[in-house]
């Protein structure tokens, strides 16, 4: 319930953030499929418009029109639901301390 | 009245002045430097999104540096685009403040769920003003296109929105010229989002600020689910609900879904304690 700008007990020591690496390779066309964005508790992804054309409407199929950014992965708890979810294999995720 | 209206009211509520809607959106500025290539200054949104990014990340991996950028973020945001929670009463009276109206897609839920709202049913945003008429420049951003209509037909998509637990809060596009409405949700409004969880001021909170009769109040818990902010909850002990004033953000959603008026919208500037609470 407590969603107030909180404060974790020891804010003080910075906390490692998981590093979430997406790749546009593997997911030329995050529009098309956003699974990641929907399954994700925590609501850690962003997807960013990278061809914002004026006139053009964008085309969801077109490989690199937009990006996925793993911005609020502070928030990431590390469920990996989006790793399963992904049908590309383009998200890894690791905390500190482990392997990919 | 807030520090905006001290600033850009004219003696009035700012939102409710005629004069803050007047300029268009998208407009065309010649910024400085401007086509001269040695100078990469980024346009004040570009820059006010690296600068919430960095803020972010900082929260967690940089408590040291979290209170500067925090403070940056906040100084950027309140220059470009900043929002203040009003009422159901307040967006509904704020449609005859200017035209035209456009309902169009929510460009947040767009980013963070990526869900496209690409028919007049589904529209969650709505552009207010003159600005509107150049939607067509950028289809991207207005996908889907946008549909126009009249102030009563925008009330009732409002109150449509309300009803499903939305709530309502202006939007600025280059403070304090004001762009239209959003009807927004946790978490996939950002500036509910960098507000609560990053304490980054995106988001003012409103005019108006929420008290339970505890007489009428049945415990029921429908306002509970229906507050954005968290600040509602059940208290065990007494069987009632209980709102956190402190907490509250004054959008009326408890109040508009309670079916025994046991929610009263109390304006903030009348509670000693609450009067410096934005
Ligand atoms: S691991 Fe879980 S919380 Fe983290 S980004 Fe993936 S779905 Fe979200
Ligand atoms: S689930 Fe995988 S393929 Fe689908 S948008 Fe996310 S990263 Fe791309
Ligand atoms: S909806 Fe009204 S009656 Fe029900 S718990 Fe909330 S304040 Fe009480
Ligand atoms: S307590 Fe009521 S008025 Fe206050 S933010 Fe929550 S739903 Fe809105």
């Amino acid at each position: 319930m407590v969603r107030m700008m909180w404060e974790d007990a020891f804010s003080e020591i910075p906390r490692s953030i998981p590093r979430i690496v997406w790749s546009m390779d593997r997911c030329p066309t995050p529009m098309a499929c956003k699974k990641c964005l929907e399954i994700c508790p925590q609501a850690v992804f962003m997807l960013i418009t990278v061809k914002n054309q004026k006139f053009v409407e964008t085309d969801v199929n077109e490989p690199g029109a937009y990006a996925m950014h793993p911005l609020f992965r502070d928030k990431c708890v590390g469920c990996l639901d989006c790793v399963r979810a992904c049908p590309a294999g383009a998200i890894n995720i690791a905390f500190e301390g482990e392997g990919d | 009245m807030c520090q905006y209206c001290m600033t850009h009211g004219h003696g009035q509520v700012w939102y409710k002045n005629a004069l803050n809607y007047a300029r268009q959106m998208y407009k065309l500025r010649k910024r400085e430097g401007a086509g001269d290539p040695r100078q990469k200054e980024l346009d004040p949104e570009s820059q006010a999104g690296l600068i919430l990014a960095q803020a972010v990340e900082a929260k967690t991996a940089d408590p040291q540096r979290y209170p500067e950028l925090k403070k940056m973020a906040n100084r950027l945001v309140m220059q470009t685009s900043v929002g203040q929670v009003v009422t159901l009463q307040e967006a509904m009276d704020i449609v005859d403040l200017a035209s035209p109206i456009a309902l169009m897609s929510c460009v947040c839920r767009k980013m963070t769920r990526g869900k496209v709202e690409d028919d007049e049913r589904s529209y969650t945003c709505m552009g207010l003003g003159i600005g509107m008429f150049k939607w067509d420049r950028w289809p991207e951003r207005y996908k889907g296109g946008v549909e126009f209509v009249t102030p009563d037909q925008a009330r009732d998509w409002l109150r449509k929105w309300n009803k499903k637990g939305m709530m309502h809060s202006i939007m600025t596009h280059g403070t304090p010229y004001i762009g239209g409405i959003c009807n927004c949700d946790y978490p996939d409004c950002l500036a509910i989002r960098y507000r609560l969880d990053y304490g980054i001021n995106q988001l003012i909170k409103g005019h108006w600020v929420a008290k339970v009769d505890y007489e009428k109040c049945n415990g029921c818990g429908v306002c509970v689910s229906r507050c954005q902010f968290g600040a509602v909850k059940k208290e065990v002990t007494t069987g009632k609900t209980n709102i956190d004033m402190m907490r509250c953000f004054g959008c009326g959603l408890c109040e508009t879904g309670c079916k025994r008026q046991a929610v009263t919208m109390v304006e903030r500037t009348t509670l000693p304690g609450m009067r410096g609470v934005w």
